[in-house]
């Protein structure tokens, strides 16, 4: 059978758009990395379907919102859990991380070089209790799952990929910030290293988000 | 709690299920009404605050709702929704079509965060300017989020649907919201005739209609 074809928009960086290629590599699958930079984003915005990206093209039809093409490409090539009630858990951790996200977001666009702020003042007073009420949850989840290396289930899955690529980013800019989470930092490193992620991680193109 | 229909004791083909969440509709709705079209009997666990204070340090996110499906829990809304809808044929047609479904409801999240601060201070649950507020945030949120659904329901075909040829969760979860939103703003959508029509035709279906006479009045 021929092979959809699949075409990537978002800028030029890893944030909402990563987890998407991730899966797309690790399943072998050729697809279009177009990257737009913000000064060609306004005259484009328009002819997206939520005026927004990431946008996934899939033999030219359009499906937008990260969260959408991550479950949609993760059950194409088996990155979405073993069964149906552990999809709907890997669903569940990618919206409580989300919620979490959310909240952290602020900052990060500082650190980022979005927005205008002070760094210090947002790390001590949104970012840390945003991550005391997240982290300790993650924590306890690792060591239930039994430290195999997964936040759920035990084969790698797309919120495996999405708080691996999360914790990159914050150690990136914020080292330590995590270092009270061993067991978070110990699945992450498990889930970096697996081979053709390892492949990918090292020969991507280094971005500030 | 209340159990909506006396289980059968020699007869345990189907799981249990348990749906878990404060006496209202929010975003635990859609998952009540894809139970009961399905003609699933569940426990709809409609617990006060005090209840809740009791048992949330045993859920897994510290939060409602929650689903149990045979004892094991599933936390998230759209989590439990999506689980549910894939199960009872709610879910679109297609993997890209439950794909759309899932974007919808991911665009209606952010927009409902938009509107979040209204609504507390609407309900009495936070201090603010509730006029303001909606000239400000929700009159331009509705805007922004109802001209995409519009958008959709056109480009779906006008079928009353918003992906596909048959009711999926967007259309349950945006005709419920619709019911709410107009509760407080009288009128909110009428600029968005497809979308209406969407809500017409969901709640028009006569298994819903059966739910929405039965189910407990409230104002969210």
């Amino acid at each position: 059978s021929i092979m959809p074809s699949y075409k990537l928009t978002y800028f030029d960086g890893r944030a909402r758009a990563e987890v998407a290629r991730q899966i797309l590599y690790l399943a072998d699958i050729p697809f279009e990395d177009v990257r737009i930079s913000l000064h060609d984003w306004p005259s484009l915005k328009s002819t997206t379907p939520f005026g927004q990206m990431p946008l996934l093209e899939v033999d030219g039809q359009s499906l937008p919102q990260s969260f959408a093409i991550f479950r949609y490409l993760a059950k194409q090539f088996g990155f979405s859990g073993d069964s149906p009630f552990e999809s709907a858990w890997v669903d569940a951790l990618a919206d409580q991380h989300a919620d979490y996200f959310r909240e952290i977001l602020p900052v990060l666009l500082t650190i980022w070089g979005f927005t205008q702020g002070d760094r210090m003042a947002l790390v001590k007073e949104v970012a840390t209790p945003a991550r005391d009420k997240y982290f300790p949850l993650l924590e306890k989840i690792a060591k239930d799952n039994g430290l195999n290396g997964h936040f759920v289930g035990d084969s790698l899955t797309w919120v495996d990929l999405l708080i691996a690529e999360h914790v990159g980013s914050i150690n990136q800019h914020l080292p330590g910030f995590l270092s009270a989470y061993p067991s978070v930092i110990k699945t992450v490193n498990k889930i970096t290293s697996t081979p053709r992620l390892k492949e990918w991680i090292e020969k991507r193109k280094e971005t500030t988000f | 709690s209340r159990q909506v229909a006396p289980r059968s004791s020699h007869k345990q083909i189907m799981p249990s299920y348990k749906l878990s969440y404060f006496p209202g509709r929010g975003m635990t709705e859609v998952s009540r009404q894809m139970l009961h079209l399905s003609g699933t009997l569940f426990e709809d666990n409609r617990l006060e605050m005090d209840e809740w204070a009791k048992v949330k340090e045993s859920a897994p996110f510290g939060q409602l709702p929650l689903l149990h499906v045979d004892g094991k829990p599933l936390p998230q809304s759209f989590a439990i929704a999506r689980y549910l809808a894939k199960l009872f044929g709610f879910a679109g047609a297609t993997p890209f079509e439950a794909a759309w479904v899932d974007a919808l409801a991911d665009q209606m999240k952010d927009y409902l965060g938009e509107i979040k601060q209204y609504l507390l201070v609407a309900y009495g649950f936070a201090e603010g300017d509730k006029e303001q507020l909606q000239k400000e945030v929700v009159d331009p949120a509705i805007h922004k989020f109802f001209t995409i659904l519009e958008t959709r329901a056109k480009e779906n075909g006008s079928n009353g649907h918003f992906v596909g040829n048959s009711l999926t969760w967007i259309d349950l979860v945006v005709s419920d919201h619709i019911e709410i939103l107009e509760g407080l703003i009288p009128n909110a959508v009428d600029a968005f005739p497809l979308v209406k029509e969407v809500q017409r035709k969901t709640t028009s279906c006569p298994k819903l209609k059966e739910w929405l006479d039965k189910r407990p009045v409230t104002t969210w």
